[in-house]
């Protein structure tokens, strides 16, 4: 079986079970590039499935789905800090299963990168007009 | 003495004969006049000097500059730093050469040992009280003293006495809103006592104790107010006084400086604008004899900051609601444009005493190519007689500089102290050093000299002139007087009465005189460009306005003409051009934003008629233009292109008007006379019997008479300073 | 290889004859006597680059080597500079001399004439605050001794200019510390 690589059509078949049928198969393909079965390890207060398969070699073995509202705009900043340190092999443990992480209430929401969008960071002068214009009454 | 006169043979003997052929020849020609030059040597060097030059004098005749901390060449000599010791060969004690007159074949040494030394002990007790505090000084970076004790301070320190007593400290001074008084740091060099006393006139200044007690002060509580007061800032060797309003502002190696011209009154004091990262951080007098000597009025000095308020820096036009509304440059040409060609000649201008004469010039050949002659200035003169044709009955003839050699000065309805505060300061000079008499006609003012107060009727001025008055005695006797007549009384409906009276009189004053480059005559003004103005062809008849009725008024910098909406008919199109939002601004209907003095290379006549430039320091603010250019673009748009696209093609444009106008740093004179007094002569008007008056009267009067004076904070700050002292008891 | 790098300095003949003698082939070279050696004459040498010119190409040579060239008709150097042409033909050159500065006695750097060039735009940059500008000639300083060695200079790099003259100078009057102490003049000293 393994000699006509029929198992490879078997795990396709596999994945795209997983995946949720052709439909759902096909557009994720087309939204991340890559159909890759997974152990889903966990997700995040935003909706992204993080998944692993030893099977991959390293580097390639850890992954975010990114949650479905994002569409095509994902991007790496929308990784939260929590699971950034599992995804880049920094921990194995995912965070819901480390005991260590600290948790405080003054801890900040995890933001996303917001440059290019009108939430972007803008730096202003911080010298003080030279001049005063009149302002007609 | 013998042994001077011993050294001096030797010294003739070794001095070739070049040197003394002069003396001879000299003494052959002119003998009654000067008296004999000598010789003397300063550091081997010869030259030959007055009698009763002092040493330092004639050093710098040579090049030599001594140092010094007290004296000043314009102050009275002191002699109390005792910095410019020097030695005189076989003297056995140094001598304080700013004090000291040379003597025939004196060989002064600057640079010897003895020099050296006595130099070097004047430092170091002289830093015995003064702080270390250079790194927060204003003065750092311009100080006298940090300069010389590089050359003659020592680099360790002999005062082991700082834990006993501690280095002199002395308090500071509230003296007003313009000087700062840091007084640990002063050096008893007395030069603001002196400044005080004999060009400002103000003894408010002295000293109190004695050695190391002794204390720079003002006695009482008390404000140094005066209209010059800045100036010992300048003169101050020291970081005792600083200015208040540049406090921790820069050091001066990291300003840019721009050699200007002032044009907040008629003067056109020389000075430098002080610049960095396009904003003016101070202003300082330039020497120029002619005019300010070193000297600058607090007006011109402080009133800087109020060119980075209420400035215009867009184009505006009053939208349907009635509102002014910023616009970008094409909308509002192509309004104003639509309404000039609307207007169909119906145009008046005004011009105000801050434009250019380039902007002058630009705006008459507009108007005059739109079909229109009202081209006017805010001021009224009388249009009688000659009017303003003759360059005679409207410029200050004599010149600013000469009015120190005048023996006798008349003053009728004009307040020099406050329209013209070098003038005043150059008649002062020549009150106190050449014991000239001073009468006023007009409002009793005070002008820190003692004057004769003839009266404020206007009528004495006829009876002089008719020789019925008691002063004619002393008029006839005086061999240099002066007559100055102001632009406030010429303004008066009897002002060409006035005037024609005067130039009667000063025409036979004139007569006697021996000196025909001394003349006789003189008009004072107030604002900066109004014999360019003049010069260029302004009429100064603006209550004619309001009976011609325009179409559009074109507003060239005039805040100061009192025209109202209500003067105006209805439907009356206001164009104001300027660099500040005041009165003018305020009533348009459409604003053009010109710039200031400082942000262009322009051409202004002061009251002498001295053309000078202003040049740029700093870039004009938002989309504020150069006055004559916007002008200039808007002629394109109404369809009468000006001839003029650069800077040196309007000055050719001016050149052709008057050729003076372009000739910088020279005054025209002006000529004529008798004939502006027979054109005079036939108005024949009545002087009227209300008493003369200025306008500004009192030093709170001073601070704010224009755009950018009013503008300014400092300059209001001022004003509260004298309100304030007026209720002190001192 | 030394005597190539020696014979390179042909334009020092005092040292080539130190340096010849030193390395010459002839007899003279043995001998310990080192005036002997630099006596010793040798025919001259010719120098290659030299060898076949004519005689105006060595007179410009010649001036060439002494850093000096004469050119006969006024010179304009603004073709060859890199001046960008704005730079050229948009400056405004003014001549002057530097006035003593009002707030010390001193007068240094007074005296001799100087150039500037019209301000352009300064501002102060946003990040730090420092001051920025795109005029790569504002801080050009040249002293000139006198007025016509600035304006030469000026139309030798096409500059437009214009001479702001000095003001007039006023003769010192002779100062007295006496009069402070006249007891019928105004210029008694009435505060201390």
């Amino acid at each position: 079986m393994s000699y006509f690589g029929l198992n490879k059509l078997g795990t396709l078949l596999n994945i795209i079970k997983e995946s949720g049928g052709i439909r759902a198969s096909l557009y994720k393909l087309y939204r991340m590039d890559e159909l890759k079965l997974g152990t889903l390890i966990g997700t995040d207060k935003y909706g992204n499935k993080y998944y692993e398969n030893p099977r991959f070699f390293y580097g390639r073995n850890r992954w975010v789905e990114y949650a479905p509202q994002y569409r095509l705009e994902y991007d790496g900043s929308q990784v939260p800090a929590e699971w950034f340190g599992w995804l880049h092999y920094k921990t194995d443990l995912p965070p819901d299963k480390d005991p260590g992480r600290p948790k405080y209430k003054w801890m900040a929401d995890h933001t996303e990168n917001l440059s290019g969008t009108t939430g972007q960071y803008v730096p202003y002068s911080t010298t003080v007009p030279k001049i005063e214009a009149w302002k007609p009454k | 003495m013998l042994r001077i006169t011993a050294q001096k043979s030797l010294a003739g003997a070794k001095v070739s004969p070049k040197h003394l052929f002069p003396i001879f020849s000299r003494s052959s020609t002119d003998v009654a006049k000067k008296p004999e030059k000598i010789e003397v040597f300063i550091d081997d060097k010869p030259v030959l000097v007055e009698p009763g030059t002092t040493v330092l004098q004639a050093a710098a005749l040579v090049g030599v500059e001594i140092p010094r901390f007290c004296y000043h060449e314009r102050l009275a000599v002191a002699g109390n730093c005792r910095m410019c010791l020097v030695e005189v060969e076989k003297s056995p004690k140094p001598v304080a050469a700013c004090a000291m007159p040379v003597m025939k074949g004196w060989r002064i040494k600057t640079d010897s040992e003895m020099t050296r030394k006595a130099r070097e002990g004047v430092m170091e007790f002289l830093l015995v009280n003064h702080p270390l505090d250079c790194p927060i000084c204003d003065q750092g970076g311009e100080c006298d003293l940090q300069d010389q004790s590089m050359a003659f301070g020592s680099d360790r320190s002999r005062f082991t006495d700082i834990d006993f007593s501690g280095k002199r400290a002395v308090e500071d001074k509230d003296i007003g809103p313009l000087i700062k008084t840091i007084m640990t740091r002063c050096i008893h060099c007395t030069r603001c006592i002196r400044f005080a006393s004999e060009v400002a006139g103000i003894d408010d200044l002295g000293t109190t104790g004695r050695g190391s007690d002794m204390q720079v002060g003002t006695y009482v509580e008390k404000f140094f107010l005066s209209e010059l007061s800045g100036n010992v800032i300048d003169l101050c060797p020291v970081g005792a006084l600083t200015s208040k309003p540049y406090s921790f502002t820069a050091r001066p190696w990291e300003t840019r400086k721009t050699d200007s011209i002032d044009v907040l009154d008629a003067v056109g004091s020389n000075i430098v604008v002080c610049t960095r990262t396009g904003d003016v951080l101070r202003i300082l007098p330039r020497i120029n004899e002619d005019i300010n000597e070193e000297w600058l009025s607090d007006k011109s000095r402080f009133a800087y900051d109020g060119l980075k308020r209420q400035r215009l820096v867009t184009p505006m036009l009053r939208d349907a609601c009635g509102e002014l509304k910023p616009v970008d440059w094409e909308a509002a040409l192509l309004g104003v444009g639509k309404v000039l060609k609307a207007a169909g000649g119906n145009i008046t201008a005004v011009a105000g005493g801050l434009a250019d004469a380039e902007a002058l010039v630009a705006l008459k050949d507009l108007v005059n190519k739109l079909g229109s002659e009202a081209v006017c200035i805010e001021n009224s003169f009388p249009l009688d007689g000659s009017g303003t044709d003759l360059r005679s009955s409207y410029l200050l003839n004599n010149k600013i500089a000469p009015a120190e050699e005048a023996d006798l000065v008349l003053l009728i309805g004009t307040n020099p102290r406050l329209e013209a505060p070098l003038l005043n300061s150059r008649i002062r000079k020549g009150y106190v050093h050449n014991e000239t008499e001073i009468a006023v006609i007009g409002p009793k003012i005070d002008l820190r000299y003692d004057y004769i107060h003839l009266g404020e009727d206007p009528s004495i001025i006829r009876q002089i002139e008719n020789g019925q008055h008691a002063f004619v005695k002393k008029l006839k006797s005086a061999k240099k007087p002066l007559v100055i007549l102001g632009s406030d009384t010429l303004s008066r409906s009897d002002g060409a009465a006035i005037l024609s009276s005067v130039q009667s009189l000063s025409r036979g004053l004139q007569d006697e005189m021996c000196d025909p480059e001394w003349k006789v005559l003189n008009i004072l003004h107030k604002v900066a460009n109004q014999v360019a103005a003049l010069d260029i062809g302004y009429t100064p008849d603006l209550s004619k306005i309001c009976e011609s009725s325009p179409k559009v008024l074109y507003l060239l910098g005039a805040d100061d003409c009192g025209i109202t909406r209500a003067d105006l008919p209805d439907g009356c199109f206001i164009v104001y051009q300027g660099h500040h939002g005041d009165q003018g601004a305020s009533i348009a209907d459409a604003v053009l934003p010109g710039i200031a003095y400082t942000e262009k290379q322009a051409t202004y006549v002061n009251t002498e008629g001295r053309a000078q430039q202003t040049l740029v320091a700093v870039t004009p603010p938002g989309l504020a233009r150069e006055d004559w250019k916007i002008i200039r673009a808007l002629s394109e748009i109404v369809g009468a292109k000006l001839p003029y696209d650069s800077l040196e093609e309007i000055r050719y444009r001016l050149e052709e008007v008057a050729p003076h106008l372009t000739r910088y740093g020279c005054a025209e004179a002006a000529n004529y006379f008798c004939e502006a007094l027979e054109l005079g002569k036939k108005t024949n008007a009545p002087i009227d019997t209300s008493p003369l008056d200025v306008k500004q009267k009192t030093l709170e009067d001073f601070y704010m008479t224009d755009v950018i004076s009013r503008a300014s904070p400092t300059m209001a700050k001022c004003v509260a300073a004298v309100q304030k002292q007026n209720l002190s008891k001192y | 290889m030394a005597s190539v790098i020696l014979r390179s300095r042909v334009l020092t003949p005092k040292y080539l004859k130190q340096c010849c003698a030193g390395i010459s082939t002839s007899v003279s070279r043995y001998s310990d006597d080192v005036e002997v050696a630099v006596k010793q004459r040798e025919a001259p040498l010719i120098r290659k680059e030299l060898a076949l010119l004519n005689s105006a190409e060595l007179e410009q040579k010649r001036q060439h080597e002494e850093g000096t060239i004469t050119v006969d008709r006024p010179s304009n150097v603004s073709v060859i500079t890199g001046v960008p042409e704005e730079h050229i033909k948009s400056r405004r050159v003014r001549i002057f001399m530097p006035a003593k500065n009002a707030m010390q006695s001193g007068t240094d750097n007074t005296g001799q004439w100087e150039m500037e060039f019209e301000t352009r735009e300064r501002w102060e940059n946003p990040l730090m605050g420092w001051s920025s500008t795109g005029d790569p000639l504002s801080n050009m300083q040249l002293q000139f001794s006198t007025k016509e060695d600035a304006i030469a200079f000026c139309e030798k790099n096409s500059w437009p200019w214009f001479v702001q003259e000095e003001p007039p100078k006023k003769e010192a009057k002779p100062k007295s510390y006496g009069v402070n102490f006249s007891w019928n003049k105004r210029t008694r000293v009435s505060t201390k």
